[in-house]
């Protein structure tokens, strides 16, 4: 999908799996963050360049320049965000340029987290995060509809009960 | 397993049957803060003036300071015997509880299986009077540990042994019955046949004989595994492990070139004093730790007892044991020594300073760590286990070729680019029962995780790696000093390790009863019914909801 190879790919999409991709509204809560902290660190620059001199634009480039670059990013980066529900785990994948593919299994989970922000809520998402006994396991998937999101985290409650071990 | 009563599966409060610590708890856990303070109130009351002037007050403040110090010991002994009153420990068939606090009460229970390990911690003061504490490690994170305690010696004993037998899923006889079933003497025998067993030099103990003495002292309810020793570890080769390591010998280099310094300016003498200090700190903080350090194994699991002042005899159930590392530093290498480190759920959180509580092996020869990884791995599920492990700990791939020379599948050989010195050495083998990764030149290790181990899984490629046609394959483990990590693996080998490792951690799972291990390998109990596999529907149904 978009990956630049085929042979790279493999490695991050497994045969026989359907993976899903979270809402776009992911993109748009994404961005408003990013332009908000661009804002944020753009600004300062730009009251003292009109108060005092035009060399405080150094400070105020900057900010604006790699939340630009952000900008250009998020869509391709949360179009990157997949998971899947398999038969005995679950499996999360991230990333473009670092990528990333973490498979969870169900009876190894600890317990899991829904939330979601003012922002994501007025969106309509939330975010599920797996947890195993492991700190290490970094399973989250944001972006997901409230309804989506519920109906993941009941399914993975049930079927963590299901094959429930020990640690 | 004549009586089959099971206690209601929520007790209630008041319906368990609390039990009163011994009366110097408080005294024990707090006369470390306590002398602090007495030596700073002595040091304050005796510098308070010069003689002369205080001459004539003498006597009257003289007085002061004794009623003082009557008012303070018994407002201290006072509230001693009020947190006393307040200690209490119960424990159901279910859980172990712990209520405590007088202003702030707090109650804590661990519930049995989840128990990790059980830890006898003896510090100075109790070790004189003979009492210890028990420290149930359950896996909750930081400061989740339930500690009973201080106890009596003989009593901490029986608690544990009455502990790990509910744990372990055995029927306790009614109180006053010694002839409970001997619970694991087939598996203390099935102990025996460690792979590594033969070659471990003091695994002939007669230790059988120590077990019976135990339980003669005491009636037991439950009755004290019987325990068979593997090794001792010698003070000379801790201190030897200790002072033979990279840190130890840049300090005795320092130290020698501020000794050719002083002899021209002797004031670089004393730069040497927080060398010394430091290095002094390190070498006796591992001493003290693993003095003494003993291994033993019984049907309960692994016992671990070191310590010099403070003792501590750590016991870990069958099963506990998630990840271990054997690893060796340069300084080693000419002797073949190793030292075995594990990753028990629970120890990190508690043990972030010295690590000693994840040591199963502070040092010893390749037989003996050998010897401590098959009481982890019995079977490592491969027909010639020693030649997979000699390789995991010295082998290397080819040098030109970077082609496997053993049961190692190694990196390829391109990732030289990234691990100059190591790529030779990165590499891993997978058996029927764990995963195995080596990794390091000149700090060797070998990492081992039990399929039915693993948390989760994980691959990681950058572009630097997508370029290599390498990545990055993680196992996760619960925190501890075993982070298993394939750095810069095959691609296509990657792919193929993650599906396989998930079909194996999921089989490995499938036939692990270690949650009441005895009820699972007593042999004329069949298996429990594993978990409910899914119901039809479920089965396929990854994609159902569209």
């Amino acid at each position: 999908m978009t990956a630049p190879a085929r042979d790279h790919a493999a490695l991050f999409s497994p045969e026989g799996v359907e993976i899903r991709q979270v809402s776009a509204r992911l993109i748009t809560s994404r961005l408003i963050n990013n332009g908000v902290w661009t804002l944020l660190l753009f600004a300062p620059g730009v009251v003292l360049t009109v108060l005092h001199s035009p060399w405080w634009l150094l400070l105020a480039v900057p900010p604006l320049v790699i939340g630009l670059w952000i900008a250009l990013l998020v869509p391709r980066q949360v179009r990157a965000i997949g998971y899947a529900e398999r038969d005995d785990d679950l499996l999360v994948r991230k990333g473009i340029l670092f990528r990333s593919l973490v498979v969870v299994p169900y009876g190894r989970m600890q317990y899991v987290d829904v939330s979601a922000g003012p922002l994501d809520r007025r969106l309509g998402i939330a975010t599920v995060q797996l947890h195993t006994a492991s700190a290490g396991t970094d399973a989250t998937i944001p972006g997901l509809p409230p309804a989506e999101a519920e109906r993941l985290r009941d399914r993975l409650t049930a079927r963590g009960e299901a094959r429930l071990a020990g640690l | 397993m004549d009586t089959t009563t099971l206690a209601p599966a929520v007790a209630t409060e008041e319906a368990l049957h609390w039990q009163r610590l011994h009366p110097a708890t408080p005294l024990i856990r707090t006369w470390t803060s306590l002398t602090a303070g007495l030596v700073a109130l002595v040091w304050i009351f005796t510098d308070i003036g010069d003689p002369a002037e205080t001459m004539s007050t003498a006597g009257d403040y003289l007085a002061w300071v004794v009623l003082g110090a009557a008012a303070i010991v018994l407002v201290l002994a006072g509230y001693m015997y009020v947190a006393w009153r307040m200690m209490s420990y119960a424990v159901d068939d279910e859980a172990a509880h712990m209520r405590s606090g007088v202003l702030f009460r707090t109650k804590r229970h661990a519930q049995l299986d989840r128990i990790q390990a059980i830890d006898i911690r003896q510090p100075v003061l109790a070790r004189l009077s003979g009492l210890a504490e028990l420290t149930l490690e359950v896996a909750g994170g930081a400061d989740s540990q339930v500690k009973i305690g201080f106890l009596r010696e003989a009593e901490a004993q029986r608690l544990r042994a009455e502990l790990l037998a509910k744990a372990a899923g055995i029927k306790l006889a009614p109180a006053g019955s010694t002839t409970s079933p001997q619970p694991g003497a087939a598996l203390a025998q099935s102990g025996e046949t460690g792979f590594a067993q033969g070659q471990a030099p003091s695994s002939d103990g007669d230790a059988p004989g120590t077990a019976p003495a135990t339980r003669a002292r005491t009636p037991l309810v439950a009755p004290e595994a019987p325990e068979q020793e593997i090794l001792v570890v010698p003070p000379g080769r801790l201190i030897g492990s200790a002072l033979l390591s990279v840190g130890i010998a840049l300090t005795v280099l320092f130290m020698l070139a501020m000794i050719v310094v002083a002899v021209f300016e002797p004031g670089a003498l004393f730069t040497m004093v927080p060398a010394v200090l430091g290095a002094g700190t390190v070498v006796y903080g591992r001493f003290a730790a693993e003095f003494n350090f003993r291994m033993a194994i019984s049907p309960d699991g692994i016992r671990v007892r070191r310590g010099l002042l403070e003792t501590r005899a750590q016991t870990i159930p069958p099963g506990r044991i998630q990840a271990v590392q054997i690893s060796q530093g340069p300084l080693w290498r000419r002797l073949d020594w190793w030292r075995v480190r594990v990753t028990v759920a629970g120890y990190a959180q508690e043990d972030a300073s010295n690590q000693s509580q994840s040591v199963l092996l502070p040092v010893g020869s390749r037989a003996e760590a050998y010897a401590a990884l098959s009481l982890v791995l019995p079977d490592l599920g491969t027909p010639d286990p020693l030649a997979v492990l000699d390789a995991g700990l010295t082998g290397r791939s080819d040098k030109k070729t970077g082609e496997s020379v053993d049961a190692f599948t190694p990196n390829p050989r391109r990732t030289r680019i990234i691990h100059w010195f190591t790529w030779s050495r990165g590499g891993f083998a997978v058996t029927d029962r764990a995963l195995l990764i080596r990794d390091g030149r000149w700090y060797r290790y070998l990492q081992v995780v039990p399929h039915e181990r693993t948390q989760s899984l994980c691959v990681k490629q950058g572009p630097l790696y997508r370029w290599l046609r390498i990545a990055n394959f993680v196992a996760h483990v619960p925190a501890g000093p075993v982070a298993p990590v394939l750095g810069g693996v095959d691609q296509d080998v990657a792919q193929r390790l993650i599906e396989e490792q998930a079909a194996r951690a999921r089989a490995a799972r499938a036939t692990d009863r270690s949650e009441r291990w005895m009820q699972a390998r007593a042999p004329e109990e069949p298996a429990p019914v594993p978990p409910p596999e899914p119901t039809a529907p479920e089965h396929g149904s990854g994609g159902t909801v569209a």
